[in-house]
């Protein structure tokens, strides 16, 4: 296989973040660890080339970071009774929202205390249709234990599963291009949004936009997660970091009296 | 089941009342700073508005959206409103109007020739950052002439650092007579090796 | 060495000078890390702990001093790291803003190797 420079640039640049990431000091001891999956390191890889695809429970960890403080975090502002929203943008074909309700369902010991709404809103209407639809193949849920594929889904044939009725029917989409603030207003506020993987493929002005966007839609002290390779160091300043064990994540500092 | 839908109905948003964004963003409070800011664009006078209010503005975060509506508005007037910024005595005012400069890369190349020969150092200095963002060769071509006859040792390194990523070989007696004038300078001795290195290295290399 | 393991923190959005500054605390026993603005060195102390941030002024999404400001508003100990801001700027104003933002020493750039060394020795001796 041979690649032009610009590709071939683009490969060693992912492999150097994920040497960087691992700490390895030479390719060959990264190399050692991908070859026998350290951390799930060939995941960690895959998924450095593979920004674009989606699939049930990627980037799991944030997930983690969800229930283990994130949703703790903002009840303990909101008050024990609270009800919580949730916006996955984009949602693509609906992998990412079904993913949080099914998260949540498995793994929130407070889940039936709280009323909790799910947004999922992307700029493509034939995402959004599919995402209604629940129809998935097996390598989108490649990464589901067999009993959350069992609880949830149905076979509808040999490379296709239904998720069940009841968590399509809780889920809202709506069709929102983020870089328009008329479109992403009437979604309000959350208390977690995820963004995951679209704005490294916006220009600068576009990228600053989404992200005062972004802001007007988070409750102050709300959370936003980006994908694995982005931050907000080089996208706004508007966010603080804050680090947790399962993952980094943005905040609406709380008491701004803006947005 | 606690998970919920709502069908929410969307509010219709009516299209921004010009005087009104113009006034809050000379006197609003707070939160009408930041929301005459996202509304500006597409308001006439908004460029020159936006650059007063913005030189002014206490919050970091009203001062964002105002710089973002800059870059959004993409007109020379924006540019030209914001190149005074780099002169700026605070560092914050000439970082914000040189990231938002640099987001609107098609609008300010005609500007970079007189950027790199204006009469304060600092601005030369961002000046060659802008330049780095150009396309073809002409950008590496000015540095080169800045190079020749720069006094100031912190904007050639900055000419020097832009030069390590869109020079070639042409940049190279550029970079060695500069060498040569600030030998002793042991940062730009140093930047300069890199640079010339790296530039000899990728001219070895293969085309694709 | 006295300096072995103390942990620097270069902020700078210029690579050949967050490399040169590296050379040069490297050889004298330092551990040294790089953030290229003001927001990306929020993020890296909020990880780990430094004895010294060497922060400059000119960087593109948060400046050197904002960054400082910041720092200081932060929970301690991380808020009383030691800074050396460096900058090209020299005059009496700027040094008046490196103080008022919570610097603890200013460097007017270009900086030589010594000079590095020499502020880094102090500036961590005062942490420890």
């Amino acid at each position: 296989m041979s690649f032009s420079e610009p590709k071939r640039y683009y490969v060693e640049r992912r492999i150097a973040e994920r040497m960087t990431a691992t700490g390895a000091l030479s390719f060959a001891s990264y190399f050692a660890r991908l070859r026998t999956d350290v951390d799930g390191e060939v995941e960690h890889f895959v998924n450095a080339f593979t920004v674009n695809e989606t699939y049930f429970y990627r980037e799991d960890h944030q997930l983690r970071c969800l229930t283990t403080n994130l949703l703790a975090e903002r009840l303990a502002v909101k008050g024990p009774s609270a009800a919580i929203r949730i916006w996955s943008v984009p949602c693509s074909t609906g992998e990412e929202p079904y993913s949080i309700a099914i998260w949540l369902l498995e793994n929130w010991p407070l889940v039936d205390r709280h009323e909790i709404e799910i947004v999922a809103s992307d700029i493509d209407t034939a995402a959004l249709e599919r995402a209604r639809e629940g129809l998935f193949g097996k390598r989108a849920l490649m990464r589901l234990p067999t009993e959350i594929v069992a609880s949830y889904f149905t076979p509808e044939g040999p490379d296709a599963w239904r998720i069940l009725a009841d968590l399509r029917d809780s889920v809202r989409f709506t069709q929102v291009n983020i870089v328009k603030p008329e479109e992403t207003r009437p979604n309000g506020r959350f208390d977690v949004v995820f963004c995951r993987n679209v704005l490294i493929y916006f220009d600068d002005t576009s990228r600053r936009i989404a992200a005062e966007n972004l802001y007007e839609n988070l409750e102050p002290g709300g959370f936003i997660c980006l994908g694995h390779t982005e931050s907000m160091s080089r996208i706004s300043p508007l966010f603080e970091v804050q680090r947790f064990a399962d993952a980094i994540v943005y905040r609406r500092p709380p008491g701004e009296p803006h947005g | 089941m606690p998970l919920i839908r709502r069908n929410a109905t969307p509010a219709a948003a009516s299209p921004p009342d010009a005087a009104k964004v113009l006034d809050a963003l000379a006197g609003g409070t707070e939160q009408e700073r930041w929301e005459a800011a996202r509304a500006a664009p597409g308001i006439p006078g908004a460029a020159k508005a936006l650059c007063d209010a913005a030189r002014r503005e206490a919050s970091a975060g009203v001062r964002e959206a105002m710089f973002t509506a800059l870059t959004q508005i993409a007109s020379p007037e924006s540019v030209e409103q914001l190149v005074p910024l780099l002169r700026s005595d605070d560092a914050w005012l000439r970082t914000a109007a040189l990231d938002a400069l640099r987001a609107m890369k098609s609008l300010v190349g005609p500007y970079i020739p007189s950027l790199l020969h204006d009469a304060n150092s600092d601005v030369r200095l961002l000046a060659c950052e802008l330049a780095r963002d150009q396309p073809g060769k002409e950008s590496a071509a000015l540095l080169c002439e800045l190079l020749e006859t720069e006094q100031e040792p912190n904007v050639c390194a900055s000419a020097v650092e832009v030069l390590a990523e869109i020079g070639d070989a042409e940049a190279l007696p550029a970079l060695a007579r500069c060498e040569e004038r600030f030998r002793g300078v042991s940062f730009l001795e140093f930047a300069i090796r890199i640079t010339a290195d790296r530039i000899r290295a990728s001219s070895r290399k293969p085309r694709a | 060495m006295a300096e072995a393991g103390k942990r620097v923190l270069v902020v700078d959005d210029a690579a050949l000078v967050r490399l040169y500054y590296r050379g040069a605390l490297e050889s004298h026993g330092y551990v040294v890390e790089e953030a290229l603005n003001g927001l990306e060195a929020l993020e890296k102390i909020s990880g780990a702990a430094f004895d010294l941030l060497v922060v400059d002024v000119n960087m593109p999404q948060m400046d050197g001093l904002t960054f400082v400001a910041k720092l200081r508003s932060l929970a301690l100990p991380v808020a009383a790291t030691p800074v050396l801001i460096t900058s090209t700027e020299s005059g009496p104003q700027d040094f008046a803003a490196a103080r008022v933002a919570g610097a603890n020493f200013y460097v007017t750039k270009p900086v030589t190797p010594e000079q590095l060394v020499a502020l880094a020795a102090m500036l961590c001796g005062i942490a420890a």
